[in-house]
Parts: C-alpha cells; structure tokens; sequence
C-alpha cells in the first residue's frame, strides 16, 4: 500500500520537495531543514504520510528515521492544522495562575472534548484541532514570560494576564475573522 | 598503527586498557562485570537505560560506562550502595512505565530485565504501575512486536541497521509517548523494508520481539549469534 503512496502527491508539490532537497542535501543534518521546509508549505501546516514516504525515498533516509524525526520535534505535525494556532502555557508560573482552568474552558467552548492531560506528561504534543478546522490549541512548556502569566499564544503573539473573558473575546474575533 | 595503553584503575584494582575503549570494554576485557541491559556486544553503544552507571573519580556525576572512553588515570568505582540504589531506581522506573508481568510472558526465565530485577533484589517496585494500554503488533507472519514489554533499549534498531542494514526500526514519539516503530509507523508485516531476518528478535533483551508461537517461558533469544556475526562483518576488509 505505501508503494503507490507516492503517486498520491501531486506534481506541484512533488516539485517542491524537490527543489527543497536539491538546495539542502549536500548539507549532513538537512532532513531537519526539508522538513521544515515542506511543512510551511503545505496550506494546513502539517506532514501527511505521503509527504514523509516521498521525502524519504528522495533523500534516501530510512523512512523509519524520517518518521522518529518528524515526531520527536514538536514543531513538525502529522495532523492538519487549523488557521489559527493558539497555545497555552502549561508551565509552573501560569500553572499556578489558573492555566489548566483556561484550557479546560477553552476546550469546553470549543468542543475538542476528552484530551491527554498536560500533567501526565501528554503535554509535549497534546494538540488538539476543531472539526471546522479554524482553531487548533496546544500546550506549550514555557514562554519566559512568566510575569505575565497566565500566558496564551495566539498565532505567534504573546497575550498576558489572560483570563477566560478575554480569550473568548479574542477568539470570537478570529473566528468572525475566517468567516 | 597499535593503539596506546592506558592503565586505570576499576575498582581499586589497576587494569591496562587500550585507548579508545570504553570503560565497559575495559572493564569486562579485565574480568570486572557491570551491569547493562541496552548494551550489546558487537552494536554501536546507545548509553539508553542507565544500568551501566559507574563512579568515576573527580566527577560528582555518574558516568555510563558504556559510553565514556577510558583515560590515563582513570579510577573507577562500579560496585558501591549508591550505584546499587541508582540501579535499582532505574529498574523499577522500567518496570511499571510499561505493563511487565512475568508470569505471563514468552520470555519468562529468558529475561534479561528479569534477571536484572531479580540480582539487584528488587521483588517489588515502590511505585504505582502506569498500565498503560498498549498495541502488541501481530501483522508480521513470523513475529510479534509486544510494546507492553519494551524497554527502548534500542537494541532492535541498532541490529537491524548495523547487521541487516534495513533500518526497518527507529524509536518515534517522546517521553512517555515514545515506541519502537517501523518505517512510517505502519503495522510491521506491511513493511517494504523488512527482510524477516529476525535480528531484532535476537537482539531483544526482553519478550517484546519474540517469534511466533512460542509461550510462557519458551522464547529464548542467542544475542551471542549476533555478536559473532557483528565480530565477523569487522574481520571482513
């Protein structure tokens, strides 16, 4: 069955990836780099399976290898991402100032349902994505923002001292933003 | 050219060892057995489960000896209460990260975590087991891959890509989450790579690979084949 998952790409993207190992390969660690690469390119943010098995006959890794990789970083996903990415501080600081209150809610509101708890040490990939594909929201060890804590990460912006009012403001405005 | 001698010390007792050993290589050429489970004579060492630990003095730290070169001077201590306490944390640890009960495994009696557990003393472990619920992967017409029983000692991907080259294995996740897996994390039996050598089982200190029909107590494993085949691929120019 993953013989033919190669022929599942299509040409365009076939031709990125081989662009991007082309300026890469002669680099020793450049799986790392293509990865990366690939995965910004794809419109979801995420490494499909037929993306790593292409990848990995390209470059002649191990596939086995090009998969311990693409899981063991938590910058690489293997799931599609939603358009807005929002991150939650599961560190000791926002911890104790009620972090695990706003995840609880925030999933509730959003209806991802039953998670991994962070606490069980699930915390390292616990993302979890909406049905309609909007939100996507993990945790995340540690910003170093601790004074600002709790601290929320939505698309790359820091937002401290948030409470579940003002995350919920901020996520109804990105929601009636993708509309 | 011939590699310089160095002379340690391993346990008070003084030892000439070639330069570029490991203090392992070292201690075991002079007779001194230290403990290892991920460690496999004729693989690369991984320095992966811990149990090799050695005082080394001058340094606070534990040192694996599997890993750490030896050098002029060196004085090892590998048998001490510390040591022993760490050993025993560090089974236990494996013990219930992942559902080991020995009653009911192939490797029963053949066990090198067993046989570990039961020279360090451990009868029971002071922590709570995490019963984890685990896949066994039975796709493969001659083998079985129990992750209940797996200890990460990667001893099966090092076999697989140093002896048969297939690197069918790699450890994939992290942390808890981290299982042995191969290729791209499909079922084992629709591997494209997979030459069902049966090294990995070989090389499995446990019964997590163990061949097919085999029960309680009968899957025996001969690591020793592998190291005379790893001894006679070096010998090959």
């Amino acid at each position: 069955m993953h013989n033919n998952l190669r022929d599942s790409l299509d040409e365009k993207e076939r031709a990125f990836i081989d662009q991007v190992i082309a300026e890469r390969s002669s680099r020793p660690g450049a799986l790392l780099g293509i990865l990366q690469a690939v995965q910004n390119h794809n419109p979801r943010n995420y490494l499909p399976m037929e993306t790593l098995h292409y990848v990995a006959a390209k470059t002649r890794v191990p596939p086995s290898q090009v998969y311990s990789v693409a899981t063991f970083y938590a910058l690489f996903n293997l799931q599609p991402q939603g358009e807005h990415t929002v991150s939650i501080c599961r560190g000791t600081a926002c911890h104790t100032r009620g972090s695990r209150e706003l995840l609880e809610s925030l999933v509730l509101e959003l209806g991802l349902g039953q998670r991994d708890d962070g606490d069980s040490g699930g915390a390292d990939k616990a993302t979890l994505t909406t049905a309609d594909g909007v939100f996507t929201v993990r945790t995340v060890a540690c910003f170093g923002q601790c004074a600002l804590a709790p601290v929320v990460e939505i698309n790359h912006s820091i937002c401290g001292h948030v409470n579940e009012h003002t995350l919920q403001r901020q996520l109804k405005e990105l929601a009636r933003e993708s509309d | 050219m011939p590699q310089k001698k160095i002379s340690i010390r391993i346990d008070g007792e003084l030892v000439t060892a070639l330069e570029g050993q490991t203090i392992l290589q070292a201690a075991q050429e002079a007779g001194k057995a230290i403990p290892t489970l991920c460690y496999l004579e004729g693989l690369s060492p991984a320095g992966a489960c811990r149990i090799c630990m050695v005082e080394v003095a001058g340094t606070e730290r534990l040192l694996p000896a599997c890993t750490t070169p030896v050098q002029e001077g060196l004085a090892v201590t590998t048998v001490s209460a510390r040591l022993t306490q760490y050993r025993r944390m560090t089974v236990e640890l494996l013990l219930i990260e992942r559902n080991h009960v020995c009653s009911v495994c192939v490797s029963n009696g053949h066990c090198e975590l067993q046989a570990m557990a039961t020279s360090l003393g451990i009868t029971n472990t002071r922590y709570w087991y995490d019963f984890p619920t685990l896949p066994v992967d039975m796709t493969h017409e001659r083998f079985v891959l129990d992750h209940n029983r797996c200890i990460l000692c990667t001893r099966c991907v090092r076999a697989c890509a140093e002896l048969e080259g297939a690197n069918v294995w790699d450890v994939g996740g992290r942390g808890i989450h981290t299982r042995v897996t191969s290729d791209l994390a499909q079922p084992w039996g629709e591997s494209p790579t997979c030459t069902s050598c049966g090294k990995c089982v070989q090389a499995c200190p446990t019964g997590a690979l163990a061949e097919k029909g085999a029960a309680v107590e009968e899957m025996t494993k001969r690591t020793d084949r592998l190291t005379r085949l790893a001894g006679s691929k070096r010998a090959q120019p």
